[in-house]
This record gives structure tokens, sequence and C-alpha cells, in this order.
């Protein structure tokens, strides 16, 4: 075991291997707020890379209905229950000592490499998902959590900020590329790895055995087994567009098939430069912003301990201990910044799916204020902020304002046509 | 007076014991074995050997020896169990066999569903036989090992060597599968994984290793083996040329290498590390016939019969003196 730094526990942690970084990390935020679930970056995902044989029941992209879905059933729910019988009643996060290198605090619980250490197995904890388990991918869809103590009926009141007391939400998942992937440390053949050039996580295809100690390692189940080819795949986070060798960009950085089809607009995609074991500071990049100075967005778990790399901005309307549970102590503030967003942050957010270039670097034209009211006592300003994104090779990719252009069709086709095509 | 009847009893048990064990285990040419001074010798087979048959009557005249395993705890992933294997290995016409045999209470051959796993075995042999031996849990660096390894999910009969969906779910229904027939799509075997390469002639993979973590296919597929479960028995028949290319272990009459054993029980989810394992021990490819506990007695096997018989009556005369001696002691 290896001592390497987690920055969302705030702290040193062990790990089978020694800490090593990628120049670039892959990077998303997932703002759950917006999302639909109508499932297109599922499909998305199922069409472009998990339509054939042997792929039937893999969805590396899903979401699910929290807080009952799971895809797997219950992944999360039978791991929170494995790390606490491991650690009873200790999973819990020190918020005192808040700061640049420990954002959430410091967790003084353990990850899933600790209480394996803790109980004398190897690497990691975890299990290896039934059929069963990964049969009805949405099963619990749309499913609230009921009036508590008062089954089967409505609750009159039920939805009432801040905290709804019935209520879900759509948890969109993805593999997390994480920093310290436990499919990374599961894998005895050394078969996984984490690329240079982009953190991505990738399974070789030529070395790999079927021996699906990643699928049992892997604390959020994007590890999966394929049984014709007797091997383990997983989301390679469409790394032929992040390389830019899809066309359709001519050579710059592109978003996953997951992010670029979002329908709701929740999904921003990205890459972070990494040096000397951190994020390098780069206040206009969008994740960057998002993640390390706005933290907006949280990752799922970081109690899991492998540093995921894909951040949610939490539902303001669920229960915060459940959300802490979920994405840790730093919900609390995201809301807050969430529900009054700054200039800045609101001009960001306007970033998400205005184009499928990977945005790594804006700047922010100010625009006329469009509002200045009290609202639930608050003092809310909006500014008609332009804010311009520049792709991978320092050209204008994409330029959107935060007041969205209202477009009257006239002329030629109106009236003629419904729809207005 | 008391203290030196009690140490004189032990010592006569002791004796007895072990001459008595010692004299039953070469009656039946049998040999504990747990290190590497032990000789598995593969002698010479009159008769050709059949490879998809482990019992053929053939083995009655090899040389067996019992080896034990134990649960390999090197290197994670940890596991396995203690047990045993009766190893035994014969060759002819410049082929060599090893065979496995070991019981397992459930035949597990298909790797189709999430969660399951194939029993399996495997031999291993330092590529370059010298003064020191590898590691024995998949060699050094330096010192690379060559493993033969079988799994029931590949042999054809027993699992299915390449699956299809349809095999494990028979009434499952697909709309369609686009570009089904293009192999980019198929990435483990069209990355040339041996794992689910469609050319399999063997359930056995002939493999190499340089340490934990490092086991390869090698270039050239020429090990075969079949393996037959009966009753809550495996047997396996691994087969090689005892010449090769220079990469892998070589054979030759007269000499000697070093060989270990590992099972996988697929029912209790063991693969990769989580195996039984043996220490290294010598295995002599020997110039002699095979003739085994069921062969001809020639006049040294007639010699050695009767050498057996007087260390099986001298044992059982230590013990007989030694029981004599406790009773008049409590009288």
């Amino acid at each position: 075991m290896a001592k390497v730094r987690n920055w969302q526990l705030g702290r040193e942690m062990d790990y089978r291997l020694p800490e090593a970084h990628p120049d670039r990390q892959f990077v998303a935020v997932f703002n759950t707020n917006r999302c639909i679930a109508c499932q297109t970056c599922s499909f998305a995902c199922k069409s472009t890379w998990t339509f054939s044989r042997g792929q039937e029941f893999m969805w590396w992209n899903n979401v699910e209905t929290k807080p009952y879905g799971g895809y797997p059933h219950h992944w999360d729910v039978k791991l929170l229950q494995m790390l606490n019988d491991a650690n009873p009643g200790g999973q819990t996060w020190d918020t005192s000592t808040q700061g640049d290198d420990a954002p959430y605090g410091e967790f003084k619980g353990m990850t899933i490499f600790e209480a394996a250490a803790a109980e004398g197995k190897d690497n990691a904890i975890g299990y290896v998902p039934t059929e069963e388990d990964w049969t009805s991918p949405n099963l619990y869809e749309d499913t609230a959590k009921g009036n508590p103590g008062v089954p089967n009926e409505y609750h009159p009141e039920g939805a009432q900020l801040p905290e709804h007391d019935t209520w879900f939400f759509y948890l969109q998942r993805i593999c997390n590329h994480c920093t310290y992937p436990g499919c990374v440390s599961a894998c005895p053949r050394n078969a996984i790895y984490k690329r240079p050039e982009d953190g991505i996580v990738l399974i070789d295809q030529e070395r790999c055995r079927g021996y699906r100690k990643c699928v049992e390692q892997c604390p959020y189940k994007k590890s999966m087994y394929r049984p014709n080819q007797q091997v383990s795949e997983k989301c390679i986070a469409c790394y032929p567009r992040v390389e830019g060798s899809d066309p359709i960009t001519g050579g710059v950085p592109m978003e996953t098939r997951c992010v670029a089809t979002c329908v709701g607009k929740i999904r921003l995609q990205g890459l972070v430069d990494v040096a000397d074991g951190d994020w390098t500071e780069a206040p206009t990049n969008p994740l960057y912003f998002l993640i390390r100075k706005e933290q907006v967005a949280l990752p799922l778990y970081p109690q899991f301990g492998t540093e995921p790399n894909i951040f949610y901005i939490p539902p303001r309307w669920v229960p915060r201990p459940y959300l802490r549970q979920l994405f840790g102590p730093g919900v609390d503030a995201a809301i807050e910044r969430y529900d009054n967003p700054s200039r800045e942050l609101q001009a960001v957010l306007q970033l998400f799916r205005a184009t499928q270039k990977i945005i790594f670097r804006y700047e922010i034209e100010e625009g006329e204020e469009l509002l200045d009211e009290e609202i639930n006592g608050r003092r809310v300003q909006i500014f008609n902020d332009t804010i311009v994104g520049f792709d991978g090779a320092g050209n204008e990719a994409v330029r959107v304002s935060v007041e969205e252009p209202f477009h009257v069709r006239n002329g030629e086709f109106a009236g003629q046509y419904q729809n207005s095509i | 007076m008391e203290t030196l009847s009690n140490s004189k009893r032990i010592t006569f048990a002791i004796m007895g014991l072990v001459l008595t064990g010692a004299a039953a285990l070469t009656l039946f040419d049998l040999r504990l074995a747990s290190s590497q001074t032990v000789t598995l010798v593969a002698k010479r087979s009159e008769d050709p050997v059949a490879l998809d048959d482990p019992s053929d009557d053939v083995w009655n005249k090899a040389s067996r020896i019992q080896v034990v395993l134990s649960g390999q705890s090197t290197v994670p992933p940890r596991g396995g169990d203690d047990g045993t294997v009766t190893a035994g290995a014969l060759h002819h016409d410049g082929k060599l066999y090893i065979r496995m045999e070991w019981s397992d209470g459930s035949e597990d051959a298909s790797t189709g569903r999430q969660t399951e796993f194939s029993d399996g075995a495997a031999v291993q042999f330092p590529v370059e036989h010298g003064e020191s031996v590898p590691a024995f849990c998949m060699g050094n660096p330096e010192a690379p090992v060559n493993i033969w390894q079988w799994k029931a999910s590949r042999q054809a009969g027993t699992g299915a060597a390449v699956l299809d969906m349809q095999d494990v779910y028979p009434n499952m229904a697909v709309d369609t599968y686009p570009f089904e027939d293009e192999a980019e799509f198929y990435p483990a075997s069209a990355s040339g994984n041996i794992v689910v390469r469609e050319d399999r002639a063997s359930a056995a993979d002939n493999l190499l290793a340089g340490s934990f973590g490092t086991l390869t296919a090698a270039e050239d597929q020429t090990v075969a083996g079949t393996g037959v479960w009966e009753d809550g028995t495996w047997t396996v028949v691994f087969s090689r040329d005892l010449q090769a290319g220079e990469e892998y272990t070589q054979f030759s009459e007269g000499d000697s290498t070093n060989v270990a054993f590992a099972v996988w029980d697929g029912a209790k989810a063991q693969r990769d590390g989580i195996k039984s394992v043996s220490q290294f021990m010598t295995l002599e490819v020997s110039p002699d016939i095979a003739t085994g506990r069921a062969g001809r007695l020639s006049g040294k096997d007639a010699g050695l019969f009767v050498m057996v018989g007087l260390v099986v009556v001298a044992g059982l005369a230590t013990v007989g003196s030694y029981l004599l001696y406790t009773r008049r002691e409590t009288a």
C-alpha cells in the first residue's frame, strides 16, 4: 500500500499503487437540477458503443431515479452498508479544516481501500453484482420518497423548498475516470490503465482475462463483464472524440456522446491541466471554475476514496442529509451558490451544451442589467453578459448570452406549418 | 523412569508410522511432495497417450506424486484452499504429458453468467532450468516461467470455447444487432486476446510470466489440454512437444527441471491469484520405460518389491514392539 493525496478527502489515504497523475484530466459537471431523465444520453452511448452481442445489459451511461433507483440495483446502498459494517458509525467528516487543500474538510472515516485493510481483505471492499442486479436498469423510475408515515397517500405540502418531503431526483452516471480508480487497483493483470494524456481509464482488451476483479472493486459499478468476449468492458469516455480525431471538429477535442446529446443541457465536459498532483489553477476553464473555484459541483460519494472526476450540481429540493451522504459536506454551500448564483456563474452556466467542442477557456463580455429585485429576502441581480468559449486550438467556439434570444418566425413559412419548420 | 518410557514410546511410534507410511507410499508409487526435493518422474511410455481420455490405462504405468496445495497468500488477490493434487507424468514419441487429478464437488465449466467462474488447472515450469529456481509465484523478471493453463470453460463440450449469448439465455430476444459482422465491435477478439480466440485448438493456453501481473499469452499456442469431470474429480492431461521455441521450457530425456501446480475452484469464485498452489518440485524426464504398479515386474522392480516388503515388515515390527513395550510398562 502506498500513501496518496486525495484532495476530495482533504488528506492522504492508502492505495495499492504509488501516486501518479495524468498531464490533463477528463472532467465533467452534471447539473442534476436540469435533468428530465429523457435517457438521450443513455441511448447516445448505447448506439455508439454497446449495441453488440454480449453488451445487451450494458449501460455505460445510465440515469437512475434516487433514492430507490440504481443500476445495478442498490449498488450504492450495498457498498455504504459494507463500509458501515467495516467502520460502524465512523464514516464522518471534519468540516472545520475546510480550506484550499481540503475544500470539503477532512474525511475521518474509511475509504473502500482502508476498509479492506481493516478487515484483512485485499485492495478494496466490493462485490460482483448478480445478473438480477443488472436487469431492469431503470427500476424505480420516478418513484418518490413517500409521505413519511402515510403510505400510498398524496402529501399535500410535499413539495415546498428548501427541502421537499416527497422527493426524487435523477442521477446521471458514467465512469468517473477516477484519479485512484478501484478498477486499476483491483486488476491483478495490470490490464487497466489511466492514460497520461487525459486521465481516461481504459481496460486493455488484449490483456483482460475476465476475472471481474474490476467489476468487484469499482465502487460505482461501471466495469461490466461481457460473457461472449469473456472480458470486461467499460466507458471509454469517447476517447476518439476527446482526442479530437472525430472529423466534425476539425481536430480539436470534442465532448463525449452522452454530453453532446444532452437535451436538458445539463452536462459540460472538458479537460483540466494537472501539475504537482493537483489541478493547475485555471479560473477561466469552466470546469475548474465550477468545481474548484465556485465549488458548485461536487464529487459523487467522495468517501469511497477513488477521487472521482464527474461532478454534480446537487438537486436543491432534496433533504440535505441524503445529499451529504451522496456528495459530501460541500452540499449546503453548493446549493446556496447555485440558488443565488454569482454574476460569473450565471454566465458560465450558459456554456452547458452550447457547443460540442470542448471549451478550454472562456471570456465574459459584460452586458446590461436585466433584473435587480428582492426575491425571497435576497437582492437578485441578473446581467445580460455574453460568455465566449474557446476550443482546444484557442479559437472561438461559442458565444452565448445570459438572456436567451427570443426568435419569432415570420415570413414565408408563418402560419404554414404548426411546428415552424 | 516415567519420562524415559514416554519419550521411548513416542520415538517408537514415530519410527513405526514413518516406516509404514513410507513403505505404503513406495508400494503404490506415490510420493509426498511439498518442495522441490521431491521428484516427479516422467518415464517413457511404450504406448501412445490419449490426450482426450485422462482415464487412459496408460496412466496406470506412470509414476505419480501427491502434491500438497495451499492457498496463494503472497500477493493480492489472495485465496485458495489447502488440498492435494495427484500428479503424474509420461513422455511418448517426443511429447511430454502431465496429468493432474484432484477432487472438486462441482463441475464449473461456464463463465456465461455474471457471477460464474470456471474450474481450472495449471502447471508451471522455469523457462531456463538453472542453479536457482524462479519464485514459484509467477517467476521473476530475470527468471521467467512458462505456464500451461487449462480452463473448463474453454473446453468444447464442457463449456463453450466462444460463447453465444443464446447459449446462456435461450429465451432472449433482440430485434437487431447493427454491424454484427464487423470485428471491431468485439474488441477483445479483434485485438487478438487469447481468451476469446476463435481458432482455439485446445482448452489449454501457453503463457509466459516474469512476476505478478505479467502473465501474457505466448506467441505459439502449442500446448494441448483436456479435462474430464466425473464423480467429484477433475482429471486433466496437458501435453506439448518436449522441444519448443527457445522462449519456452525445453524438456529432454535425462534432464530435470522444476514443476509447480495450481488449481482453481470456480464454485468458490476462484480466479487469478485466488487459487490453490504448490511449491516447485523436480520434474525428471527419464529414459526408463514406464511400467508402474500395473506393469509387469522386471528384475529391478522385483528387487524393489522385496525391499519394500522388508521395510513394511520392519515398520510393523517396530509398531508391534512398541505396543508390547507399552503393555509391559502399564502392567
